[in-house]
């Protein structure tokens, strides 16, 4: 096993963390000025071949240079630090990552962040505000459509979007057009409930 | 400051969900965060030879590549993923070239961004000597465990049996089912305020800390874990996983933080799952349809050094008042990953089992299940003679019944027929739980603003156990719930037992409770009279002082103050069933309705009714949600869920979402709930049993005997699938 890197065996580290004043037990008697980790590059530089990308999230503009490979979601979450849409499989099959893109929902871990070049995205983050709830997140309170809450943005961002494209007028159809977003906790009565509570009050598109 | 039994109100945590504000453990905003990739094992069994690293090294972004020479310093130690805290048992993959399980890390790179981790992940080459394995009980290899795991008896069952007037002797198998809360099982390790901070959506912050201390061979208060939200757990995160060590380690070394979040595929390998197993039950009754006898024996599939028990055979001895028992529970040992808790880990097997019995038992007898059930009603313990501290199953039945409109069922199968020609089938089914408790520390503050908070022990993965603890706030102090802070899962706030088994509202809530009457008597002895009907902290602010802050130590019955010192160190505590003077259990009856098109042998589970004996109602909405919660997975496991093992390769072949199915919106119709709402003063002040695991048990068997009433199928694996009623 050939190895270029210096390694440095557990035990060796924990003498060096112990240098920073980290983790072992006498490192409570050092001074905590004395406990920094150790200085990051800042921001992380991108890697592969990169593209410019401009778009606007929640209505503010921003621009990047991103690796070309990211995915929308590895872009909001990682680099722009919007981390309301969630990973759940990066493979567009559980629905907890999805956003807006010019209005129309799309799974962000599918879509490269090059692709949203000139668009406009909206994420959880930007449809509604503590004091002003939109009113798919209310009706989601009301209904307790949600337990653990992690697939919540993106069911959120899903129910409003079935709304807008008129897949709402019935419980069946919004189970149908609902199935794109996994609530493992199983919350799917709460789910419909809010949907039908909140249509009446989104304006389609 | 009423009671309010059956409060009705919004999760107290509902608003950061809906807002995307609530952060789990990847969420957390940690400056210079170093992404990290593993390399999994592409063997069962074996050891590795050689590592080449060469082409990864050259990933522009890779900054360290891991293998076990940089972790041969980790110890396995009974807090390691496997272990179930046995000396012995375990396995902490990369401590040694040996591979024991096909998944395991056998290497780990990490890189300033994410798509680098990922291209360097790919690039390590790795060569193996392979041994000869088994993936399956079935298979040649496989190793059955010389004696029992467990064995009850009651009197002599195989007697009672034999000469028994109406007799069933029926097996069952039940496949490997994957947990998949949708949040991936991610660790961060980053240097805050002078200590290793590890955010991992774990269950069990205490333990997760201290274990991974031990193992690193650190001192425990250096190192703080953080589970601010669990995005979903069902038991999958209720210990170390295979990649917690590993990412604490690889921060360690680099003195930079690094963040691993793990992918779906590879969490099919290296987190928990439920095992397969296979269950056979024998259950004799007389004329009237008395239980004489029952006699179970199970046989699960369990990894090869793992110290998970097999525990099915537990509750169906409590189910009813059976004259006599006999069961056991084998395990068979193969070269896969360790299997672990998955909601209700033996009880909804062995539910399904012996639920599906005794509809098959009916039938044979010639009676209604419902009056079956009934019939078979106990409120003593046929294994140890004790009575239950409370059981309300029958009162279950009665209502469940009626909400449902059993009435309409009709004995014969398929005698149901829709307007659109499905066969309509109607079933039921019991379960129960145990009723178990764990130990707190609690220190709850009261501002003169009108400002709370509470900081005690527990895990917030979607129970709504904030929820819980605001009740018991709101209904002692009368305290504003949007002024309230609930600080949970972080051993920073307070030691944090692991919440599963069921115990996190009977633990927290009378944690809660217990602090919310002492702050409310310390109050009143400042004031020198009994508190009014004011607010709290307007009675506090007239006596000049800021704060008022109490701690309270909550024993749960049946433990001395050592638990207190237990839960301290981590180490889990629980109590119940088995209490001085009583058993105690959750109870609950399902009722399932399911259509089935009689071309494709499609089933449709229409509507589901349960209802739950949990003790007192802490929320009634929370409460609603997790009976729904735990009836879906019913339908999952009776219709969609299964893990198919690879018995060439030792993996797991359906290892993502669109492959292992889970239920989705469009599978799940109506699910109407209801609750006995009868506090249990016997176990805890505040009243309160267990729900989340009850909620599943049974529910699954419904469905199966639901499609037995629809098409005369006695189909005995799950799932059911459209080629088993073709």
């Amino acid at each position: 096993m050939s190895d270029t890197h210096d390694r440095q065996p557990l035990e060796v580290t924990r003498r060096q963390v112990l240098e920073a004043g980290t983790i072992v037990s006498v490192s409570g008697l050092l001074p905590v000025a004395a406990q920094a980790q150790a200085p990051s590059p800042q921001p992380a530089p991108e890697n592969g071949a990169t593209v410019q990308v401009s778009f606007h999230v929640n209505g503010q503009p921003s621009a990047l240079e991103i690796d070309a490979r990211a995915s929308l979601l590895d872009m909001l979450r990682e680099r722009l630090g919007m981390v309301g849409a969630k990973k759940g499989c990066d493979h567009g099959q559980c629905g907890a990552c999805t956003v807006h893109i010019d209005g129309r929902r799309v799974a962000s871990c599918l879509t490269l962040a090059a692709k949203v070049d000139g668009r406009d995205v909206t994420t959880i983050e930007g449809i509604g505000r503590a004091d002003a709830l939109h009113p798919m997140q209310q009706a989601f309170i009301d209904h307790d459509a949600l337990q653990c809450g992690y697939c919540t943005p993106g069911q959120i961002m899903a129910a409003i979007a079935c709304v807008k494209e008129g897949h709402a007028s019935t419980p069946e159809e919004i189970r149908e057009y609902m199935s794109g977003n996994i609530c493992r906790c199983g919350a799917y009565v709460g789910i419909v409930a809010a949907i039908e509570q909140a249509a009446p009050l989104i304006e389609r598109s | 400051m009423t009671q309010e039994r059956t409060a009705d109100r919004p999760r107290v945590d509902a608003y950061e969900k809906v807002l995307g504000r609530a952060l789990y453990a990847a969420d957390q905003p940690i400056a210079g965060l170093l992404h990290a990739m593993t390399v999994p094992a592409t063997i069962a069994k074996g050891r590795i030879e050689a590592i080449d690293m060469t082409a990864a090294q050259n990933v522009r972004g890779v900054v360290r590549i891991f293998t076990h020479e940089d972790f041969s310093q980790i110890k396995t130690t009974p807090a390691a993923r496997g272990a179930y805290g046995q000396p012995g048992k375990g396995h902490q993959p990369m401590t040694s070239p040996v591979v024991r399980h096909r998944g395991e890390p056998v290497a780990l790179v990490v890189a300033e961004t994410l798509e680098a981790a990922i291209e360097g992940a790919e690039a390590v080459k790795v060569r193996y000597a392979s041994e000869p394995f088994s993936a399956r009980m079935e298979d040649d290899l496989a190793s059955p465990e010389a004696e029992p795991d467990r064995q009850l008896s009651s009197g002599d069952a195989e007697a009672a049996f034999a000469t028994a007037d109406h007799r069933v002797d029926v097996e069952y198998l039940h496949p490997q089912q994957h947990h998949n809360p949708i949040e991936l099982i991610s660790t961060t390790a980053a240097f805050e305020d002078g200590e290793l901070r590890i955010y991992e959506g774990t269950q069990a912050a205490s333990a997760f800390a201290g274990g991974l201390a031990g193992m690193m061979g650190m001192d425990p208060t250096r190192l703080r874990g953080v589970s601010p939200y669990t995005g979903g757990g069902f038991g999958q995160k209720n210990g170390i996983q295979e990649q917690s060590v590993l990412v604490a380690s690889a921060a360690v070394l680099l003195r930079r933080p690094v963040k691993l979040v793990m992918s779906r595929s590879q969490l099919f390998h290296t987190a928990s799952y439920r095992p397969r197993s296979r269950h056979r039950v024998r259950l004799g009754a007389d004329e009237q349809g008395r239980l004489l006898a029952g006699l179970y024996e199970t046989v699960q599939q369990n990894g090869r050094y793992d110290g998970f028990a097999c525990d099915h055979g537990a509750n169906p001895p409590r189910m009813y008042g059976y004259g006599a028992w006999r069961g056991s529970d084998r395990i068979v040992r193969v070269d896969t990953q360790t299997p672990g808790h998955q909601r209700a880990p033996h009880e909804h097997p062995s539910s399904y089992a012996t639920e599906c019995a005794m509809d098959e038992l009916a039938e044979a007898v010639g009676m209604d299940p419902v009056e079956l059930r009934l019939a078979n009603d106990a409120q003593s313990d046929p294994i140890t003679g004790k009575p239950f501290s409370s059981r309300h199953l029958a009162d279950c039945l009665r209502r469940g019944a009626e909400l449902f409109g059993w009435s309409r069922r009709m004995r014969e199968p398929g005698a149901l027929v829709a307007d659109n020609g499905d066969l309509i089938g109607l079933g039921v089914a019991c379960g129960s739980y145990k009723a178990s408790m764990t130990a707190a520390v609690t220190t709850l503050r009261l501002f003169a603003s009108g400002r709370c908070d509470i900081a005690t022990s527990g895990h917030e993965m979607g129970q709504g156990i904030r929820s819980v603890i605001a009740a018991e706030l709101i209904e002692i102090l009368g305290v504003d719930p949007t002024k309230l802070d609930v600080r949970i899962g972080d051993t920073g706030h307070a030691p944090q037992h692991i919440t599963a088994g069921s115990w996190g509202t009977g633990s927290a809530a009378p944690a809660a409770r217990g602090a919310a009457l002492k702050l409310r008597d310390e109050l009143s002895l400042l004031t020198g009279a009994p508190l009014s009907e004011e607010p709290v902290h307007v009675q506090l602010a007239r006596t000049r002082r800021p704060s008022l802050e109490v701690t309270v130590n909550t024993i749960p019955l049946g433990k001395d103050a050592q638990v207190i010192e237990q839960l301290r160190r981590g180490i889990p505590s629980t109590t119940g069933p088995e209490y001085p003077d009583f058993m105690a259990f959750s109870w609950i009856a399902h009722f399932a309705e399911v259509h089935v098109e009689t071309s494709t042998g499609r089933v449709r589970v229409k509507r589901v009714v349960s209802v739950a004996d949990c003790g007192r109602v802490m929320n009634r909405r929370t409460a609603e949600s997790q009976v729904r919660g735990g009836v879906v997975w019913g339908i999952g496991a009776a219709l969609r869920e299964a893990g198919e093992t690879d018995p060439r390769f030792g993996g797991v072949l359906n290892n993502d979402l669109a492959e292992y199915v889970v239920p989705v919106n469009a599978d799940i119709g109506a699910i109407d709930v209801d609750f006995i709402d009868q506090p249990d003063f016997k176990l805890n002040m505040s009243g309160v049993k267990g729900l989340g695991e009850v909620a599943m048990v049974g529910a699954a068997a419904a469905v199966v005997n639901a499609v037995y009433n629809a098409t005369g199928r006695r189909v005995r694996h799950l799932p059911i699938r459209i080629e088993d009623l073709l």
